[in-house]
C-alpha cells in the first residue's frame, strides 16, 4: 500500500526550507510534489518601490551564494535601457567576480554532495578550498557574501593586485585538479553512490525547461556564456562542459570540470585586465523610459531579468527568474522509480536555491 | 528536440512568428525580437514555439487598468530571445501549463501577484504568496506613495 512521507520544509536533509512530499510503494518512489514559498520576501515588489541605486543593494540580497550575479544582471538590464556602455576594465572585473562566485558556489555544493555521500574527508578538503575563495573575494571586495561590486555603469572597486589573485587561484587549481576532480570521477565510493541515480533524459530537460549544470549533465549544451555572449567571455574563449549520462554523477562531474574552466577564465582575465576607468560615469544614473531583458549564467544556470522604466526614480517593473525556479519542478521527473533513500542526494544534485526561488 | 539559431534563419523565424494567429509585426531590438500583440492566441503561440524548439524562459506580469494584467512571454531559441507582449482579457487568459511544463509555476506566481486567471491551469494554488497576504497584492499602491504604474 502506498504511503506518503513529508520531507521538510525544515529537515536535516535540506539546506533551505522547502517541502517535498514523497509517495512510495515499499522503498520505491511513485510520485513527488514540491512546495516552495517559505522564504518569500517580495523583493520584486520592494525593488519597484525603491530607487535605482539602493535597488542594486536590495537585489544583491536575492541570494546569499550567487548574490553578485543578481546585482550584475539588474545593472546590465538598466544599462541596456539607458544605452550605457560599460568600460572594458569593468567588464573584465565583473567576469572575474562572476567566476569566483561560481567557484565558491560549486565548491559549496561539492562539499555538501560529499557529505551527503558520507565522504567526510572530501567534504573537509573542499570546504578548506571554499574558505580560500571566500578570502580572495573578501580581499577584492571587502565582503565575504554580498560583494557590493556592481553599480549601474560599471563596478565600485578595482582589483588592486591581480598577480596575488592569480597565485591564489592557481594554488586552488592544483588541489581541485589533483584531489577534488579525481575523487568525484574515479573514487569507487562516489561512483557507487551516484551512478544511475536520479536520471533525467535530455528530452525531459527540454520538456521541463531545465537550465545550467543540470541541463548540461544530460547532454544539452546550453550556457548563457556561449549562447548570449556578454562581459568578457567571448574574448576569453569560454568552453562549456557537458556530460551525456544525466544522473547525479554526471551533475557532479559537470560542476567539478566547470571549476577548472572557471579558474582558467579568472586567470586569463586577471592576466589580461585592460587599463581604463571602472565606470561609465560618476554620480547617480538616469534611466529613461524603456524596457530590457538581461540573461547571465549564474552558478546554477540561466538568470533572467526583465526591467522596465517609466523614467521615474524607481523601476516600473523588476522581474527576476532564477535557475532554481525552473530546475526544482523537474525533481518530479528525476525521482519517480528511484529509491526513497536517494531522495536527499537527488534533490541536492539540483543544487536548489530556495532563497533565489522564493525571492 | 532543441534547435539553435543557426537551424532557423532570422528572416524565416520572423515570418513564422508573424504567422501565429493574433500576432503582430516583429520589432528587432538589441536584446532580441519583440512582438506586441494584444489579440495574440497564446495557445497557438505556445504550440508553434514548442514546434520551433523554443524554450519558455518565463512570463512577466504587469498591472494594467481595469484589473487587466499585461503578460510578456519570454522565449529563447539558441542565441535568439523572443518576447511576446499581450494582455489578459476580462482578467483571464489561456493557461500554457497543459502545453509546456515550465508555465505551471510561472502562472501560479502571476496569479499570486496580480490575480490574473489562467483558464485551463490544472492547479492555481498559491505558489509563493503567504496565506495572510491578499491575492493580487502587487497591484496595491504603497501606502502614502504614487499609484502603481499603469
Amino acid at each position: 500500500m502506498p504511503f506518503t512521507i513529508p520531507v521538510g520544509p525544515y529537515h536535516p536533509a535540506l539546506e533551505e526550507p522547502f517541502k517535498v512530499s514523497v509517495r512510495c510503494v515499499a522503498e520505491t518512489v511513485e510520485q513527488v510534489s514540491v512546495e516552495v514559498g517559505f522564504s518569500f520576501r517580495a523583493i520584486e515588489l520592494l525593488a519597484q518601490r525603491s530607487e535605482w541605486v539602493p535597488d542594486v543593494t536590495l537585489i544583491e540580497r536575492v541570494c546569499g551564494i550567487c548574490s553578485n550575479v543578481h546585482a550584475m544582471t539588474f545593472c546590465r538590464a538598466a544599462e541596456r535601457i539607458a544605452g550605457i556602455d560599460v568600460p572594458k576594465r569593468a567588464l573584465y572585473i565583473r567576469t572575474i567576480i562572476a567566476e569566483l562566485e561560481r567557484v565558491h558556489s560549486h565548491l559549496l555544493w561539492a562539499g555538501l554532495a560529499a557529505e551527503y555521500m558520507g565522504f567526510q574527508t572530501l567534504f573537509m578538503e573542499i570546504f578548506t578550498l571554499r574558505e580560500q575563495v571566500m578570502d580572495l573575494l573578501e580581499t577584492i571586495s571587502g565582503n565575504r557574501v554580498n560583494y557590493g561590486m556592481n553599480r549601474i555603469g560599471g563596478v565600485n572597486r578595482d582589483i588592486a593586485d591581480p598577480k596575488a589573485a592569480i597565485a591564489t587561484v592557481q594554488a586552488m587549481a592544483k588541489v581541485i585538479e589533483n584531489d577534488v576532480v579525481p575523487a568525484f570521477m574515479t573514487s569507487t565510493t562516489a561512483k557507487a553512490r551516484m551512478t544511475g541515480v536520479g536520471p533525467l533524459s535530455k528530452e525531459d530537460v527540454i520538456a521541463w525547461g531545465v537550465v545550467g549544470p543540470v541541463a548540461r549533465a544530460s547532454g544539452l549544451d546550453i550556457d548563457v556564456r556561449n549562447d548570449h555572449p556578454h562581459l568578457a567571455y567571448q574574448e576569453l574563449g569560454f568552453k562549456s562542459v557537458t556530460q551525456p549520462e544525466g544522473d547525479v554523477r554526471a551533475r557532479v562531474v559537470v560542476r567539478a570540470l566547470e571549476l577548472l574552466e572557471s579558474i582558467r577564465l579568472i586567470t586569463e582575465a586577471l592576466r589580461n585586465l585592460p587599463p581604463g576607468p571602472l565606470r561609465a560615469f560618476e554620480g547617480m544614473p538616469s534611466i529613461p523610459p524603456g524596457e530590457a531583458i538581461a540573461l547571465t549564467e549564474a552558478p546554477r544556470g540561466e538568470v533572467f531579468y526583465y526591467v522596465a522604466s517609466d523614467g521615474g526614480r524607481t523601476p516600473a517593473r523588476v522581474k527576476i527568474r532564477t535557475p532554481s525556479f525552473v530546475n526544482i519542478p523537474a525533481l518530479e521527473a528525476m525521482t519517480v522509480g528511484q529509491q526513497l533513500g536517494d531522495i536527499s542526494l537527488i534533490q541536492a544534485s539540483l543544487d536548489p536555491c530556495l532563497s533565489c526561488t522564493d525571492r | 528536440m532543441e534547435k539553435h539559431e543557426g537551424d532557423t534563419p532570422r528572416t524565416e523565424l520572423i515570418a513564422g512568428l508573424t504567422a501565429i494567429p493574433g500576432s503582430a509585426p516583429v520589432e528587432q531590438r538589441g536584446d532580441g525580437l519583440w512582438i506586441s500583440a494584444p489579440e495574440l492566441d497564446v495557445e497557438a503561440m505556445a504550440r508553434e514555439m514548442k514546434a520551433l524548439g523554443c524554450r519558455l524562459v518565463t512570463m512577466t506580469g504587469m498591472a494594467r487598468d481595469h484589473g487587466e494584467t499585461a503578460i510578456i512571454y519570454h522565449y529563447v531559441l539558441g542565441h535568439e530571445t523572443i518576447n511576446f507582449k499581450t494582455s489578459t482579457r476580462g482578467g483571464a487568459i489561456a493557461s500554457l501549463a497543459p502545453i509546456t511544463h515550465p508555465a505551471s509555476w510561472i502562472e501560479r506566481e502571476i496569479h499570486d501577484f496580480f490575480g490574473a486567471e489562467f483558464i485551463g491551469h490544472p492547479n492555481l494554488a498559491p505558489l509563493l504568496r503567504p496565506a495572510e497576504v491578499k491575492q493580487g497584492f502587487f497591484r496595491e499602491p504603497e501606502p502614502g506613495s504614487k499609484p502603481p504604474t499603469q
